[in-house]
Parts: structure tokens; sequence; C-alpha cells
């Protein structure tokens, strides 16, 4: 784990009582849940319907998601403020149904999101947003090259930008790979199964 | 003998070069996706959607029916030699198997479980074909009402069983939902949730859903632990011959039918995948080890690699398979994040998994089901004698692996409809699956929610016009009521399972702590 503090945040020191906020950073996710409902409960409100609807309309079913919505954010607020996630050094519980040690990557299985692993192993995992950034800057460059550069190109870079991301540091030779994956892409999808592609500036030598 | 005479037409269908390829691609690429960790049948299949849309449905569906069977059968690769299962569904496969490998009785680990993954796909397939008669019987007399009970039966059972939080499966149900919602409504007309944008009218395409939150947001939330976790992979074990010995089988048999009983259950209801039948049959058999070693039988093995904890949970996940695929398709609901887009392709196809597919379409189901068959027995072959190759799969560096989902991702999302503004709704959705991946919130119920809440939307608007506003038709009938009487009861079994679990993992703390 690394141990940088974030950047305005006082140096904790070792006796420093952790702020209340500590491992309750869900409670953003629940407030997004209560914005979404909000929302959702504004455009139903003014959502115009057609004359001559049927009874249950067009407003029925997003009713009843709207006041599903603020009840799930509700619960989640009491859940997260009642059990706050615990600090990701001390992850010793057991994952599985079974008493048996957890396996090194059941984690990884279990935050697949589909586990069903009982018992609480929610930890305070924190996230590398240098890493996730460079991906997220990746994908965006390749929707914003997508039309005006052509497939080959931004495919290239969004597979270069994304195995740098995740620690390659060999450049030409990656350069290369991402080149020959793209362009092998292009001939596949395009000229065997003839999805289409924008083809972009290399448009005309190709 | 009518379902036999199906299924022999099925087979003509199925044994046709093109269709025996498909099969072949299905389940090399389901094989794959299982023996890599972080990757699952799930992501290949939404992968492929976009791509499958050039192929004739049969071809399409026989080749993702291929990817979900390999799935079940790769998984349990890397779990028994380098201790990481797959997918979830190979973690009850990991505490024997890899138990086994260490002691150098890998060949016999990947075995047993590459044969009880075959009995158990075979055995629940076979049920599925010969009851699909009965199955059909019993939707045809289903109305609105039942449609209805029957999706809210997968809404919350997949809540409530997938996640180890009730609230956070509720909270994955309802963002599914809200993301089924945006979109013109296709009863009346009504613009829902569009903010006036053009590209949603069509509401969010389910393909951009199923690839953003399954593959991007895996590859985001790689991408945030890969410079944190060092975890790193040892070289596979060397392997010899399978070979299982007389003594071996006598104590693998009997496994595999236990498992497979536990699994096939566990197909129909939406549980989001095979975990939990996993887990039932590794602990019964715990049980049973120990009952036998105290009535003075074979010593308890368990804990040091008993060949019964590897069979029965392998023949348990793949028998999910089978009956998750009888479910999708005599009555159209989708028990597992696979399955669910599975139907997301039925529907894009035009057609409507239930009854009438195997009037309209029994042509397709009948190749599709004969398929299984042939998949099952090819995935045999491939895993049985090459489980060390495909091992050699987890030697492919992640850098490239990521990227190439990354790519592929944007492809599947772009080439669907040829739109850029997917590609930025793709990127809004992956950040949401990065932000579910680190909060430990479900992703099967979005997909199911995203898949079946329109479905849901119809069925019970139908179902409150015919009755004129009269709540009580929604219970108004015997299938209805079963449902959701049956949905008490799994939800009490589960509550209660969770209860003696936790226990069980307590004292199982207490009793480390005082041995170790």
């Amino acid at each position: 784990m690394s141990t940088d503090t974030t950047p305005g945040a006082p140096p904790a020191s070792p006796d420093a009582r952790p702020s209340w906020w500590r491992g309750r950073s869900e409670l953003l996710v629940a407030a997004l849940v209560l914005a979404i409902a909000a929302f959702l409960a504004v455009q139903t409100a003014t959502m115009p319907v057609p004359p001559g609807t049927e009874s249950p309309g067009p407003r029925f079913f997003p009713a009843l998601v709207t006041i599903f919505m603020f009840g799930t954010g509700l619960a989640l607020v009491v859940e997260v403020v009642r059990k706050p996630a615990r600090p990701a050094a001390n992850t010793g519980a057991p994952a599985g149904t079974a008493p048996a040690d957890p396996p090194a990557g059941a984690e990884a299985a279990a935050e697949a999101g589909l586990a069903a692993a009982a018992g609480d192993d929610r930890t305070g995992e924190r996230l590398d947003w240098r890493t996730i950034g460079i991906v997220l800057a990746s994908l965006v460059a390749f929707a914003l090259l997508l039309q005006p550069a052509g497939w080959i190109i931004s495919a290239a870079l969004l597979f270069f930008g994304v195995s740098y991301a995740m620690g390659n540091r060999r450049y030409v030779f990656d350069a290369a790979v991402s080149l020959v994956f793209s362009s092998f892409i292009q001939l596949a999808f395009v000229a065997g199964l003839g999805l289409n592609l924008p083809a972009g500036i290399l448009g005309g030598i190709l | 003998m009518d379902a036999l005479d199906h299924l022999m037409t099925g087979f003509g269908h199925a044994l046709t070069p093109e269709n025996l390829l498909w099969a072949l691609l299905g389940v090399v690429l389901g094989t794959a996706v299982g023996v890599l960790p972080g990757l699952g049948s799930s992501m290949a299949v939404a992968l492929l959607l976009p791509v499958t849309f050039q192929l004739d449905p049969t071809g399409a569906f026989i080749m993702f029916a291929g990817v979900y069977y390999g799935g079940l059968f790769g998984d349990s690769t890397a779990a028994i030699l380098m201790n990481t299962p797959g997918q979830s569904s190979a973690i009850a496969t990991t505490f024997e198997g890899h138990k086994m490998a260490l002691r150098g009785r890998a060949p016999q680990a990947l075995a047993t479980s590459a044969i009880g993954a075959f009995v158990g796909a075979i055995l629940s397939t076979a049920l599925v074909a010969f009851f699909s008669p009965w199955i059909i019987a019993l939707a045809l007399r289903f109305g609105p009402a039942e449609y209805f009970a029957l999706a809210v039966f997968a809404f919350i059972a997949t809540s409530a069983v997938v996640s180890h939080s009730l609230v956070r499966g509720l909270v994955a149900l309802g963002i599914g939902l809200t993301i089924s919602l945006v979109g013109i409504d296709t009863l009346s007309g009504a613009e829902r949730f569009t903010l006036g944008v053009p590209q949603l009218f069509e509401g969010f395409s389910i393909i951009t859903v199923t690839v953003a939150l399954l593959a991007v947001g895996e590859v985001l939330h790689v991408a945030g632990r890969v410079h944190t976790d060092n975890a790193p992979a040892s070289p596979p074990r060397r392997t010899g011959t399978p070979w299982l010995k007389g003594a071996d089988l006598r104590r693998t048999v009997p496994a595999w039918l236990r498992g497979t009983v536990f699994g096939v259950p566990f197909g129909v209801i939406p549980s989001g995948g095979s975990e939990i039948p996993t887990f039932l049959a590794y602990g019964a058999e715990r049980k049973l080890a120990a009952r036998r070693a105290r009535k003075g039988g074979r010593p308890d093995e368990f804990g040091e690699g008993a060949i019964e904890g590897v069979a029965a949970p392998e023949a348990a996940g793949s028998a999910t398979a089978g009956t998750a695929m009888g479910a999708l398709l005599g009555l159209g609901l989708p028990t597992s994040a696979t399955a669910a887009i599975m139907l997301a392709a039925f529907q894009q196809y035009g057609m409507q998994p239930g009854p009438l597919l195997f009037e309209r379409n029994g042509d397709l189901v009948w190749a599709l089901l004969a398929s299984l068959f042939i998949g099952s027995v090819m995935l045999l072959i491939l895993n049985l004698p090459f489980a060390p190759l495909w091992a050699k799969l987890l030697l492919i560096p992640k850098p490239y692996l990521y990227a190439g989902i990354t790519v592929f991702s944007s492809l599947g999302v772009y080439a669907a409809s040829s739109s850029i503004t997917d590609l930025w709704l793709m990127l809004l959705l992956a950040l949401a699956g990065l932000m579910m991946r680190r909060y430990d919130i479900p992703l099967a119920p979005v997909l199911i929610a995203v898949i079946l809440g329109p479905v849901a939307e119809a069925e019970l608007r139908r179902a409150l016009q015919v009755g004129q506003g009269d709540v009580t038709v929604l219970v108004d009938s015997g299938i209805t009521v079963g449902i959701y009487a049956l949905l008490l009861v799994i939800g009490a079994v589960v509550a209660i399972g969770r209860v003696r679990s936790r226990r069980a993992a307590k004292a199982a703390e207490r009793a480390t702590a005082v041995t170790g």
C-alpha cells in the first residue's frame, strides 16, 4: 500500500484520530444514488404525457423506480454510517462461505462483481488514479481522434496508452505491437466481417 | 419421445461444418477467458455481441453457449495449478485442487475437474432437453402478471443472493432499472429522461452497457491496482498424464453426481452465476468426509487435497450452465450475467426467448441444445490432455492483455451503430463500473435489470390495464403466487445460510488461531 497522504491533508501522526470520513467514502455513492433519484423525480413530474394514453401511463413505472432509488440510497447511507469499511491493512477476514484460507485470487474474482462470497470483506481499497487517468485519457483521445484520424492510428494510440499505463516501457516495441494489432483488426473486421470503421487520413492510401 | 426426435434433428443442424466451427471457436475462447483471472465468460460474450451481428443467429448462439460452457471448464485450470481461480465459480475448487497440485497430484486434479465439468454439463443439458416440453407447457400458461412475477423474481433473487450486502445488490438493481428507463416509452411514445438528446431516444444500447460495465470497467479497476498489487505469478507446475486410478474413480464418481445435484436447481434460480452451488457442493463433501472418518472409514483428507473437493464443485458449477440455458430458452429468464447478455442478443435478433421460441425458432433452439452436447465433448477433449498448455495463457503480459481488451471494447461499442456518442456513454458507464467494483456493488443485477426492466414494465402495465387498475390481478393465479412464495423461501434459505456460514467462518477463525 502506498503511504503518501492526500495533498492538502495535514500529515497524520500515528496516534491522530482517523477522520470520520475514513472508510465512509461510499457515502459519495449513496449521494449519487439519491441524486439520480432526485433527477428521476423531477423528470417524471415534468414529463409530457401524450394525450389519450391508457391508465398506467409512461410515468407509472419511473415513479416506482424513483421511490425504490430513494429507499435504497437512504438504506446505503445508514449501512455505511453504521459499518464503515475497514482500513486495507487488516484484510484477514475469510472471504469465502467455506471455512478455508482465502486463496490469493479470490479477491480478484470477488471483485469481478459477480461474487457470492459471503462475509463482509470490504476494505478501504485505495485506487491508483494516475494509472486510471492515463487509461481514461487514452479512451478520450480515441473517441476524439477516431473520425478525423481513422481506426488504425487511433486504435494503435489507445493500445499504446493502455499498455503504457499498465507499466510497459519498451516504447518502440510497444508502438510496433500497437500498430500491428490495430491493423490486424482493421483487416479482420473490415475485410473479413464487413464492419464499418472510419479510414481517416489513411483512407486514401489503403 | 418427442424431445428425442427434435434433438436428433437438432444434431443434424449442429453437425454442419460451419456450426461445428462456431462451437469450436466458442469453446476455445470460453476456455481461454476461463483460464485467465479477471476475465469471465460474461465479458467474452459482451465483447462478442457486436461482432456476431454479422453472423446468422444459430451460429452466433452456438458460439455464445460454447463460451459460457468453456468458461466453466477453463476456470479451474489456473485455480489448481497456481491457486488463482479464473472466475469466482472456481474459488471452491481452489481449496482442495491447489493442495492436490502441491502434493504432486496436479494431473489427477485437472482430470477430475475436467471430467466433473463434463458430467455436470452433460447431465444438466440432458435434463433440459428432455424436460423442455414440460417447461414449455408451463410457460404457455404465462400471462402478463406471470411474466411480471418472473421478472420481479429475477430482480430480487439476483440482488439478494449475489452480493454479500442486500442493500448494495438493491442499489445495483436500481441503477440498472434507471438505465433501462431512458428512451422513448414503447407503449405511449412519451420521451423519458433523454434530456432532449436525440441519440438517447432509443435508450442506452445494451452493447454499450455490457461492454462498458464488464470490460472497460474491469480494465479501469485493474489499472487502479496494477502498480500496488504485488502478486507474482508463479510458473505453472509441470504435469504428467491425467490418469485416474480405480480408487480415485470410486471416490470421484459419486462426488460428481452429488455436485450435479447441487448445480441443477441453481441454474434456474437467478443467483448471478454458479458460485453458490459450488460452495454448497464443497461444504457437503467436506461434511461427508468428516462423517466417514468418524465412522472409521477413509481418513478425512480435506485440507490436504481431497479429490472429492475438486470433483463436486466442478460438476456443480457446470451443471448450472445447462439448466441456466433451459431457463433462458424456455422461460426467457436469465439466471446469470452471461445468460442475461444472451437474452439481450436474442432480443437484438428480434426473438423473445420463452415458449414461443420453441415454436417459431425450433430449428435454432434444438440445434443450440444439440451443440451444447457437442461443445461439452469438445471441451472435455480440449481440457483433459491440454490443461498445462492452457495454463501457458497466464504468461501473456498483463499490459497487452488489457490493452487488447480496451481496443476490442471500443471496437465493439463503436461498430454496433457507428456512433461516437456511444463511445462517450461507454466512458461514463465504465466509470460507473469502476465505482461499483471499488465499493463492492455487484454488476449482475444491473445487467439483469437493464435487460428485463423494459419487459417488467410492459408486462406490469399490461396486467394492470387488463385488471383495470386492480392491483390484485398481480397475485391472481396459482403460478404468480407460487413464484412469489418461492422467492420468499429462497430469501429465507439465503438468510439462514448466511448466518450459519458467518458463524462457521468465525468458528474456523478461532480454530486456526488455536492450532496455528
